[in-house]
């Protein structure tokens, strides 16, 4: 409504946004509480007592500030990146002071907290919320822009720096968002609010920086050098155990993502790319887990074999291929939407049966506890190692192992994804009749979609399992396959890096925020609704599938003028085949 | 064999429970080919909507006299279901009308979800089960060895008219004929001067009406409520509307008491017993999804609606 109001007034749009600007460094120095909070101060210092220090001061007001000089910086930037960043950098800023605002709000005890009470004024939040606002319409109000594109192209050594220095940057983001307000619980409060906020912030950034168009840049670059990338990102994720993030108890906080990211990603087979919706997944997972927890050698465990996890991993994936192929196949004579409920039927009954500890093989409601931990090449994956004099903390290996996974699920993806089949699966996902008449075998690619998700599923399983060192039903519900089919769509179908974001946000987000974990599969359920209407395609879109949903071509330019020009051409062929035609009539 | 009759008997009773929830299935997918997740939610809301009115709302003077406070809470559970429903209709599901399949079935998952964590966390005490009160005469009939409750023969025989009514109004009525329409052609539809937002809206009030009714009788019957129960029998419900064909109501009938009589045989006489009921039902679910993926009366004669 507001941006209505500008609207084709560019002349309006650079002072508003310097103006924004300002507002928000002022919001950031003004203070954000009238009183301390009882609990315990709130972060950042934001009541009165700010006014002691008011530089260097970290945490959500140094981020809000940051972004408000960004803001006014972009002004004076080149018109084209002008109002897609400083709208980016606007709602980032304006996410950090709802945020805390409504942390504020709740802890404080009410509106008073955030505006006046005992004499006391705090307009912190206010002024930042309306001064992010301003730039969001400030950003709008700029003259429509194309996306900006990078034409450069540097020598191979400086585009080889140029990846080292992202990824750089990407691991410091990942350690710094890990540790970011530590654990949350009665001890620490605050920590979901400084997540949160924190997340804001890098929504904010990385907004802005797709903006100006350094983010695509760097993504073509990586693309231009995809086998040196992906060696710096392994090692980007072997050296996170060294940065700040690396005490025990962030690394298992990592470990469990890695392996529900490379669950995720198997699930992004089924859903993303063959446009099958899973709603029982979580039950391959526990396939793997039982096989793997009845192979370890574990004292409670029915099946009492030791067998070397290699092999282990490579059983645990056919059991769940097998599932997965049975659970699958009646797609061969149905569309994909009865498969859902197939798929939910097929999870109720895993955990029933589990829940029943049926044939002896799951323990039942005693599980198998005390799985032996892992054996890597002698050293037990649970000690602590000493690697370049560093001491690394326990569960390092697992973490590891779990990188390992990850990057071999990933290249199993994104090789599937352009192959034969991948495009058949594609192909089935936008429109099976017309798949059919492609030739494509619709049957079989389904039920090998569902076989290489399961099996996937099954490896994970197997190493969450370790992990644990408990192998219980309890871990393999409904609400797991929910949580994992959210982190999918969060991320965004069919794209890899948007599994693995969404499995860490949806991962991270209980540990931060203890006080909502009652809430934590409503908003999941609500979360769903609202990305599903209102972005689809979700946090990092997958190229073609955003290019669909936006009514653009793959690159980038608009699907409706390629069909008019389709069209045309088929139009004038028509004409001359016609026109042909006509003369012949004429003649006879 | 007093046993075999017992557990006909409960059978019967069930499926009429899953009657309710089935019609509703199978009229929303009839009519936009959507598998509404949420619809066995809808069910579970209105058991809850019918508790706090009884609870809240009626004096104590109402509450003990069963003929007044049962046709009130029948009607609080299933006025709350509609509601729901056209709030979900209208902010979920008509967006996405022309989105790819996939979106509004990810939608309706996520609004069951969202639904069933609700009322777990706003109604009061809500992650316990809740006793339902007694607002119907605690009464059984005993024929051969057999008992018969008073209130399954109360839901059976509300099933059993409320089913003839919907199949009566969506014969006959001129809404109806706009359903049968709109399910056999929306676009045709829309050219002879039907209004599909319009049909669609009531195609789901119908529905949840109904679901809603079931959802009060569930705990007429049951005597005791959870948030779950949405869930388990709108499992059960869907695979009914598969069973019978899904989009015929004929067929919904008929399928949700084959559900019903199959929960509770497979119970008694399967190997596993009652742990393992359900079991049976989706192992009938898959068989009839690779071999007759139409169920009885589904496509061959098209009575959609």
């Amino acid at each position: 409504m507001i941006t209505k109001l500008v609207a084709g007034k560019p002349g309006l749009a650079r002072p508003l946004s310097i103006v924004g600007g300002v507002l928000l460094i002022v919001g950031a120095l003004l203070p954000w509480a009238t009183f301390q909070l009882n609990i315990m101060p709130y972060p950042a210092l934001s009541t009165l007592q700010f006014f002691d220090a008011p530089f260097g001061v970290p945490g959500f007001r140094l981020h809000v500030m940051l972004l408000g000089v960004a803001v006014i910086a972009v002004a004076f930037a080149p018109a084209a990146i002008r109002g897609r960043t400083t709208k980016a950098l606007g709602w980032g800023a304006l996410a950090i002071a709802v945020v805390n605002a409504a942390y504020l709000i709740v802890e404080g005890g009410g509106f008073g907290t955030i505006t006046s009470a005992h004499g006391a004024f705090a307009f912190g939040a206010v002024v930042s919320a309306v001064a992010a606002v301003m730039a969001i319409v400030a950003g709008s109000a700029y003259p429509a822009a194309p996306p900006v594109t990078w034409d450069l192209k540097l020598a191979k050594p400086l585009e080889w720096l140029v990846l080292v220095l992202a990824y750089a940057a990407l691991l410091k983001v990942v350690a710094d968002t890990l540790t970011a307000g530590g654990r949350g619980g009665a001890a620490n409060p605050y920590a979901g609010a400084v997540f949160l906020s924190f997340v804001a912030f890098l929504f904010g950034v990385f907004g802005g920086l797709n903006g100006t168009g350094l983010l695509r840049w760097v993504s073509a670059v990586a693309e231009r050098h995809r086998a040196f990338s992906a060696v710096v990102l392994l090692a980007c994720a072997f050296v996170l155990p060294f940065t700040e993030a690396g005490t025990e108890q962030w690394i298992y906080t990592a470990t469990n993502i890695g392996v529900f990211a490379a669950t995720a990603i198997g699930l992004n087979i089924v859903v993303g790319l063959a446009g099958l919706l899973d709603l029982g997944y979580v039950a391959f997972m526990g396939i793997g887990a039982f096989v793997a927890a009845n192979l370890s050698g574990a004292a409670s465990a029915s099946l009492g074999v030791d067998l070397p996890f290699v092999l282990v991993l490579v059983i645990a994936a056919i059991v769940a291929g097998v599932f997965g192929a049975i659970v699958g196949s009646p797609t061969l004579r149905v569309r994909g939407d009865y498969l859902a409920i197939v798929t939910l039927a097929f999870g109720e009954i895993f955990f029933k049966a589990a829940q029943n500890n049926i044939a002896g093989a799951t323990g039942g409601s005693n599980a198998i506890p005390g799985i032996p931990p892992l054996d890597f090449l002698g050293t037990p994956g649970d000690a602590a190692i000493t690697v370049f004099g560093a001491e690394l903390a326990g569960g390092v290996l697992y973490y590891l192992l779990a990188v390992v996974i990850v990057a071999l699920v990933m290249v199993l993806f994104a090789n599937l994804k352009s192959s034969r089949i991948g495009r058949a699966w594609i192909a089935v996902r936008e429109d099976e009749d017309a798949a059919r008449a492609m030739g494509v075998k619709t049957g079989k690619i389904k039920v090998l979609a569902f076989l290489v998700g399961a099996a996937i599923a099954g490896v994970a399983g197997a190493v969450l399992v370790h992990r644990l060192t408990t192998a219980s039903y309890e871990s393999f519900t409904f609400l797991e396959s929910v949580t994992l089919l959210s982190a999918v769509i969060l991320g965004g179908m069919g794209s890899i890096p948007g599994a693995v974001v969404g499995a860490s946000l949806l991962f991270v987000l209980p540990e931060k925020l203890r006080e909502f974990s009652d809430y934590r599969l409503m908003l999941f359920g609500l979360a769903l609704v609202l990305i599903m209407r209102f972005r689809p395609q979700g946090l990092i879109p997958d190229k073609v599938r955003r290019a669909e949903l936006a009514g653009e071509t793959a690159e980038g330019g608009s699907l409706k003028e390629a069909e008019e020009r389709a069209v045309a051409e088929q139009e004038r062929a028509d004409d001359e085949r016609l026109g042909r035609t006509g003369v012949t009539e004429g003649r006879s | 064999m007093v046993t075999l009759l017992q557990q006909l008997v409960n059978g019967i009773v069930l499926g009429g429970l899953l009657a309710f929830i089935t019609l509703g299935y199978t009229m929303v997918y009839g009519i936009i080919q959507l598998i509404n997740f949420a619809h066995g939610e809808v069910f579970m809301v209105g058991s809850y909507a019918a508790l706090a009115t009884y609870l809240w709302a009626l004096p104590s003077g109402i509450q003990s006299t069963w003929y007044l406070a049962l046709p009130i809470v029948i009607l609080a559970g299933a006025a709350f279901s509609v509601l729901v429903a056209v709030i979900m209709e209208r902010f979920a599901y008509r967006p996405l009308r022309n989105a790819p399949r996939l979106a509004p079935l990810i939608t309706a998952l996520g609004i069951s979800v969202f639904l069933q964590e609700a009322v777990r966390n706003f109604f009061p005490d809500g992650t316990r089960p809740k006793a339902f009160p007694e607002v119907f005469p605690e009464g059984q009939l005993t024929f051969l060895g057999v008992t018969v409750p008073a209130s399954g023969l109360l839901l059976v025989v509300m099933a059993i008219i409320l089913t003839g009514a919907l199949q009566l109004y969506v014969n006959t009525s001129k809404l109806g004929r706009a359903m049968r329409a709109t399910a056999q052609d929306p676009d045709t539809a829309r050219l002879m001067g039907i209004n599909p937002d319009r049909v669609i809206v009531l195609t789901f009030i119908l529905g949840a009406a109904l679901a809603g009714v079931g959802g009060v009788l569930y705990g007429v019957h049951y005597d005791n409520i959870n948030i779950t129960i949405g869930f388990q029998n709108g499992i059960f419900a869907f695979t009914a509307a598969v069973l019978g064909g899904i989009g015929s109501l004929r067929g919904a009938v008929v399928g949700a008491f084959c559900i019903g009589l199959i929960k509770t045989l497979a119970g008694q006489y399967m190997p596993g017993g009652t742990a393992y009921d359900y079991v049976w039902i989706f192992v009938i679910l898959i068989l009839v999804l690779v071999f007759r993926p139409q169920g009885f009366f589904g496509e061959t004669e098209r009575v959609r609606a």
